[in-house]
């Protein structure tokens, strides 16, 4: 491939030939479970378990009535539930398959692990391929291993907390990933332990009509401080493709736990994620949050804030582009004295494109002292661009403050003639604009990511401009 | 249909048009009220509302639709002024057109006891405000239409009493044409009993300036849709909001501010005050629709928290389909400001009476602002 810096939102645009030992075939019954089971031998609780969830998942209703209306459109008898060369992740880079290794090769990552990461997990449809972590880490404590491996090596600390944040029967799309589950991380920080580098996950869909559904569940114990970040793309399809991952972040007294997600899905991925972190006294949990692919996003990082004096924090960004819809936001649920939230939202709208906001703040009854800002600001590129606001705050009592602001905005016309006039095309003009308007934010992202997504705007702004 | 005589060919393709037009949306209009599910937990307009309590408890009371109950209707006999009839058709289809926030079932209800009422049309200046108002204490079910003629100055003050356990079912059409100016006042009175009041309005600015502002008090519960629709360049739309709500005091407003046409204004100001377990939810929405560039459009609701029992709910909404918008929501919730009270409990004046004054100062806002 060239090294051209345009290359790089296609980087994740190729497929590999489908050569899968493991198949489940379209649509979910339990015997799809049970072959998910049987393919990764799981115990019989773990059976029963996912079998239960199935039922809720029958059970339970469509969100249709506040959802957007794209959500129709999806047919749980045309994905595939589970394909995967097996369930245990390799080690070392030599022994991943070579078309995988291939495909993460093109995608960057072992070059960035190498670089500046202290473990990696990659995921290629539903199995982790590799995981790899630092020795010295190990040497302290910290587990991260896959989903898989968590419950069977590590089953004393995963299941108290597997499905105490997010319940089977939180909402249908729960209940669906606690039925089909496969990959995602399982990671364990001990009392104390600060990672310097951060831990990375990266997802891959490669097969057609995949359904990806990843189980994150990341444990800060008393003290303890990291960063996680999580890279998603696809290759583009005519069939949709699902991907519905449950992401639970544990953050016990004093803990603080940074989650980092780059979405950067094809337009053909369906990408319905909840994510939802615990954060208990003095602990404090953050969100950065960037869509900037996928046709349908639905996806509200959550932090319920357990303890004394938590803090829960969310930055989303989000890009749709015509054909897609960004339908991103927060929830902070106050369930404790003294606990603060900051939410800060940005959207760009190009060409069709909608990008909504949504998002819900609780302070409950009783709860004195509690503190609530949101800010969400959208900027619109072209006359047909959509945005919209939707947020719900329920202030119980007179000791909490809570407030919201949201703005939308154009591009300042005199801003672009004063650049242009300086020698700049108009498509460079803007993308300066564009990124002066999510500049605060794009900061809050480590240093390879902020890169990266400013130049995905140029390219993005390259294309709407003309 | 007949055409009157003199007519171009123009003019009758015209009609023709609109008439045909009219039937459509009437037709539309019936398939919405024969659709129209009565508001349950999964109607997102009734989120917080609790449907299964109040949406039913009305459409018990108001489903006997011929029952004439005691009613009093009161005016001050200004010229404009006349009472509304069963019978008048046009006022009928106006109030079947009319949109709600989520109560179609209700409105349906209410259209089978279509009758009450008093119309206003206005067609010079008035001097003072033209009053009037309804009551009773059971049910009663009033409409009430306000056309302003292009280029007239006016003022009306609408007045609903539920007196004991009266429950009063609103509707109020107001249509203001190009260069008219229009201030409504709206505010309901109660002994503290059990009286409701269910309010919805429809405003179309065609070009004119309209203030709008509503003060509840003395009612356990009331809830409020209020649509307006701006249709023209250059027109000012204004929608304001002061209550005080006690104990046992449930306040559900929902608006919507819809911009079909650009180059127009929008603004909206609800300020509530919540003592003892009082409950105010507010859900508004700017809504602007394509083409209508250069909006200007703002929302903003404000609470201020007396008690550790009360509660807000406050979901101010944006859909944005046009370009060159400026547009902006706020929302802010809490407790009364420790400074300005103990500026005025250090010159002597006693706790309660304090309270009561930060209270009215922060809902005097919205009534200045109504004021102009």
């Amino acid at each position: 491939m060239d090294e051209t810096p345009f290359q790089m939102d296609t980087r994740g645009a190729f497929s590999m030939p489908e050569n899968h030992k493991y198949d489940a075939g379209y649509g979910l019954t339990e015997e799809t479970i049970d072959y998910i089971c049987d393919a990764k031998g799981e115990p019989d609780w773990l059976r029963q378990f996912r079998k239960d969830a199935l039922k809720k998942f029958n059970e339970m209703p469509m969100p249709y009535h506040w959802a957007p209306e794209g959500i129709r459109n999806v047919d749980f008898e045309n994905f595939r539930y589970y394909l995967s060369h097996g369930a245990t992740p390799s080690r070392s880079w030599d022994e991943v398959p070579e078309d995988m290794k291939r495909t993460f090769e093109r995608l960057g990552v072992p070059e960035q692990e190498r670089a500046f990461l202290a473990g990696v997990d990659a995921q290629y449809d539903s199995e982790t391929a590799y995981t790899n972590m630092r020795e010295e880490l190990q040497k302290q404590g910290v587990i991260f291993v896959n989903s898989t491996e968590g419950l069977k090596e590590y089953e004393h600390i995963f299941r108290p907390w597997f499905g105490k944040v997010i319940p089977v029967g939180d909402n249908k799309f729960s209940a669906l990933n606690h039925a089909a589950f496969s990959g995602g991380s399982f990671i364990y920080v001990p009392k104390g332990v600060k990672l310097a580098q951060p831990l990375q996950a990266y997802f891959r869909i490669n097969s057609e009509s995949m359904g990806q559904f990843e189980r994150t569940l990341i444990i800060a114990d008393e003290g303890a401080e990291l960063m996680y970040m999580e890279g998603c793309t696809a290759p583009q399809y005519d069939s949709a493709t699902l991907h519905s991952g449950v992401v639970e972040l544990v953050a016990l007294k004093g803990a603080k736990i940074q989650y980092v997600t780059v979405q950067n899905w094809s337009t053909n991925v369906y990408n319905l994620v909840i994510q939802r972190g615990l954060a208990m006294e003095d602990a404090e949990i953050r969100w950065i949050d960037c869509n900037l692919g996928s046709g349908l996003t639905m996806k509200y990082p959550a932090v319920v804030l357990q303890g004394r004096r938590a803090r829960g924090e969310v930055v989303s960004i989000s890009l749709a582009h015509s054909g897609q819809l960004q339908d991103t936001g927060a929830r902070m649920i106050h369930a404790a004295p003294e606990t603060t939230s900051n939410i800060v939202a940005k959207s760009i709208s190009i060409g069709e494109g909608r990008a909504s906001y949504r998002g819900e703040v609780k302070v409950l009854k009783g709860m004195k002292g509690c503190k609530n800002n949101t800010e969400c600001d959208a900027l619109l590129i072209n006359p047909i661009s959509r945005t919209d606001t939707y947020p719900a705050i329920t202030v119980n009592g007179n000791a909490s403050a809570v407030q919201h602001e949201a703005s939308v905005s154009q591009v300042d016309e005199e801003m672009l003639f004063y650049l242009q006039q300086r020698g700049l095309t108009r498509a460079q003009a803007m993308s300066l604009a564009v990124n002066g308007f999510i500049n605060d934010l794009v900061k809050e992202f480590p240093m390879e990511y902020s890169v990266e997504l400013r130049r995905l705007i140029d390219l993005e702004m390259e294309d709407s401009i003309g | 249909m007949d055409f009157p005589q003199n007519m171009s060919m123009e003019e009758a393709f015209a009609l023709a048009e609109a008439e045909a037009r009219l039937n459509a949306a009437l037709q539309e209009s019936k398939v919405r009220f024969d659709k129209a599910e009565m508001p349950n937990r999964l109607n997102e307009d009734w989120r917080f509302g609790r449907p299964h309590v109040y949406a039913r408890e009305w459409a018990a009371r108001f489903k006997d639709g011929e029952n004439c109950f005691e009613y009093v209707g009161f005016d001050n006999s200004d010229e404009h002024i006349t009472r509304l009839t069963a019978d008048d058709e046009d006022l009928r289809q106006t109030e079947m057109l009319m949109p709600t926030i989520g109560s179609d079932a209700l409105l349906a209800l209410h259209l089978k006891r279509f009758g009450d009422g008093h119309v206003l049309y206005i067609e010079e200046d008035t001097k003072e405000p033209i009053c009037l108002g309804y009551g009773t204490r059971w049910a009663a079910s009033p409409s009430t239409f306000i056309m302003v003629a292009p280029g007239v100055k006016a003022e009306v003050a609408i007045t609903y009493a539920c007196l004991e356990i009266g429950y009063i079912f609103a509707t109020c059409n107001i249509q203001v044409a190009e260069g008219a100016e229009l201030k409504v006042r709206v505010n309901t009175w109660g002994d503290g009993a059990d009286g409701r009041c269910m309010l919805i309005t429809n405003i179309q600015n065609m070009g004119g300036k309209v203030a709008h502002l509503t003060e509840y008090q003395g009612l356990r519960w009331v809830r409020e849709e209020t649509v307006a629709e701006i249709y023209a360049p250059g027109s000012e739309t204004k929608l304001f909001s002061a209550n005080k709500l006690g104990e046992n005091a449930v306040l559900d407003q929902h608006t919507k501010q819809i911009h079909h046409a650009g180059g127009a204004t929008s603004d909206l100001l609800y300020k509530n005050v919540l003592d003892g377990n009082a409950t105010a939810t507010f859900a508004g929405n700017i809504y602007v629709a394509p083409g209508a560039h250069n909006t200007d459009a703002y929302q903003s609701n404000r609470n201020l928290m007396l008690s550790e029992d009360a509660t807000v709910n406050s979901l101010p909404g944006l859909e944005i389909l046009a370009d060159k918008v400026r547009c902006s929501h706020g929302s802010a919730s809490g407790p009364m400001d420790e400074e300005q009270l103990f500026y005025l409990l250090s010159r002597g004046i006693p706790t309660y009476e304090a309270h009561q004054l930060i209270a009215d100062g922060f809902l005097n806002e919205a009534i200045e602002k109504f004021k102009g």
